[in-house]
């Protein structure tokens, strides 16, 4: 069995044996997180392969090459799988160690994580879709899945836009099987150049709406503050830190990689819808005082990183965007994993997250802000460079406010959080720092998926 | 044949974007199921062609129809079955919580929650009352 089908074969029989489960018993809870473990080394040795080998190809079924449905892992899908599956896993630990009382919790999360690896790692644009439905399909069950009133109502918004994301995701992949006559991520690539301007431009506008919703950018961002600030600590963290990188691959993958001339088209459009997105975030973030809230006006903002890098263009941006993505889910997650619970530990570990996503040294963040910095500056934009210090700024300001409004202040009425709960947000805070103080693997995947993605269009 | 499926999809689609506006919420659920279904004809219609049914063993010389497609519309059709049964599931769940469809209602329960929220916990505003 090879390496690349391994995390897949491991995560999907196991979620549907931890379906019949009952999740709210602990011993399920540890033996999924075991699996998703199993899952996380098996993505990490694939990593390794790609970053040393280059990219892996397996077309699934022994089918010759261009009738089988093709996995392919090259350095931008494997570094977010893994990254996406680990946090999955952090958040999973989380929920399991704060006796969350949800009989499916455990299952859903495996089936998100099956989702999550399989449309990372497939070459095939369909079966992208597939696996973005069921990645998909358990965040809606997620984040429906609690008692509250105001939980159900977002949950069900949530849904319906997300849906409607996704339907417009199948009308644009029929428009691009109509224009080029294949499915297959590299043939599309090879074939675009010769399809109708008109038509590329409107299935690449089709796309961008789609990825644009899943992300939460400014103009399709809506739905996304009540259902970060409304589901639990552990269901948040997977929509910011794991699902939310859907949308940025998606974009990086179909966009700069499949469509970069209707890309280039659109430079201008993408810079301006992206710094609006920063400028809302920040502001609307800065004004808010619920924790939770704060964090997911600021994820809008965060999105809006990722589309300047887009606009700006070329391998340095690309690379950038990759490389924010992955710092960014990881801060967002510890942020997410943190904000509720209480001790001068999880304090620590908010403030090493905080620093993250503001990008101070010596953590990871550093590394994603100080890329797009270096794309802002090599494409000689002044405004982008200002942008983004401005948008570091403001970033500073709101997670400090938080800090001060959660830990500095006494919250009499808080039980002190179980040592679990705590334990994984201080493992998941070392793992942020040490990718700052030795951040030379993360730097090495990522200049191989901007050139990756660079070179998709011969 | 293109311009008959081309009007169908685009009444469906456009039936189905009115359904979503509205404040009920089942009708929203319907609108949702509409517009999937007009992806669904879209898909089919990106691959139209005539031709023998792509069965093996096929007979030589005539062209076959393209079965990709017909492959993609079923696996595109029972994601939206499922996707419909979790949210009517969903639906029902905001019934038995909120005792209404209305998503009107459901705003305004929302609004008040958020407004508790603005207003702080109450140790707070003790605090900010004795300063």
């Amino acid at each position: 069995m090879s390496l690349l089908v391994a995390p897949l074969m491991v995560l999907w029989p196991a979620a549907a044996v931890a379906a019949l489960g009952d999740g709210r018993r602990r011993p399920v809870g540890w033996a999924v997180a075991g699996v998703l473990a199993v899952a996380v080394a098996l993505l990490g040795a694939l990593a390794v392969r790609v970053a040393a080998d280059g990219p892996v190809e397996v077309v699934a079924g022994g089918w010759p090459a261009d009738v089988g449905i093709r996995l392919r892992a090259d350095a931008l899908g494997v570094t977010l799988a893994l990254v996406s599956v680990a946090v999955v896993l952090a958040a999973l630990v989380h929920g399991v160690a704060s006796r969350q009382s949800q009989r499916l919790f455990p299952a859903l999360m495996l089936f998100c994580a099956v989702g999550l690896t399989g449309l990372f790692l497939t070459g095939d644009v369909f079966s992208f879709y597939v696996f973005f439905e069921l990645a998909m399909m358990s965040a809606y069950a997620l984040t429906a899945l609690g008692r509250e009133r105001r939980m159900v109502g977002s949950a069900l918004i949530f849904a319906v836009v997300n849906l409607l994301g996704s339907v417009l995701f199948l009308i644009a992949t029929a428009g691009l099987y109509r224009a080029t006559g294949t499915l297959e991520m590299l043939a599309i690539a090879d074939r675009a150049r010769g399809v109708d301007p008109n038509t590329a431009v409107v299935i690449a506008v089709l796309y961008f709406v789609a990825f644009g919703v899943k992300l939460g950018l400014f103009p399709f961002h809506f739905w996304l503050p009540s259902v970060y600030g409304s589901a639990p600590p552990a269901v948040a963290a997977v929509l910011a830190g794991a699902l939310a990188n859907i949308g940025a691959y998606g974009l990086l993958r179909f966009e700069a990689g499949l469509l970069p001339r209707e890309l280039a088209l659109g430079a201008g459009v993408l810079v301006g819808l992206g710094s609006a997105s920063i400028i809302y975030g920040a502001v609307q973030a800065v004004g808010r005082r619920d924790g939770r809230e704060v964090l997911a006006y600021s994820a809008i903002g965060h999105a809006g990183y990722v589309l300047v890098a887009l606009g700006v263009g070329g391998r340095v941006a690309l690379s950038a965007a990759a490389l924010f993505t992955v710092v960014n889910a990881l801060g967002k997650t510890l942020l997410f994993l943190a904000v509720d619970l209480r001790g001068p530990m999880v304090a620590t570990a908010f403030a090493v997250g905080a620093f993250s996503v503001a990008g101070v040294p010596p953590s990871a963040g550093f590394f994603g802000k100080a890329a797009l910095f270096d794309a802002g500056i090599q494409a000689q934009s002044a405004a982008t460079v200002i942008l983004l210090f401005v948008g570091g700024a403001l970033t500073f300001v709101y997670l400090f406010q938080i800090y001060q409004h959660q830990f500095w202040r006494p919250h009499p009425e808080d039980r002190p959080a179980p040592a679990s709960a705590r334990a994984v947000v201080a493992v998941v805070a070392v793992v942020v720092l040490a990718l700052g103080l030795w951040p030379e693997p993360l730097l090495a995947l990522s200049n191989q998926a901007g050139e990756a993605l660079v070179g998709m269009v011969p | 044949m293109n311009l008959l499926l081309a009007l169908v999809v685009a009444v469906l689609f456009g039936t189905g974007a009115t359904l979503l506006l509205k404040p009920d919420l089942f009708r929203v659920v319907v609108g949702l199921m509409l517009v999937a279904n007009a992806a669904s004809l879209t898909v089919i219609a990106s691959g139209l062609s005539r031709g023998q049914a792509p069965i093996l063993p096929l007979t030589g010389g005539e062209a076959v129809s393209d079965p990709l497609t017909q492959a993609m519309t079923l696996t595109a059709l029972i994601i939206g079955f499922a996707t419909t049964a979790l949210l009517l599931a969903m639906a029902y769940r905001v019934y038995t919580t909120h005792r209404s469809v209305d998503l009107d209602a459901l705003s305004r329960s929302e609004r008040s929650a958020e407004e508790e929220l603005e207003r702080g916990p109450a140790v707070e505003r003790e605090e900010t009352r004795a300063s």
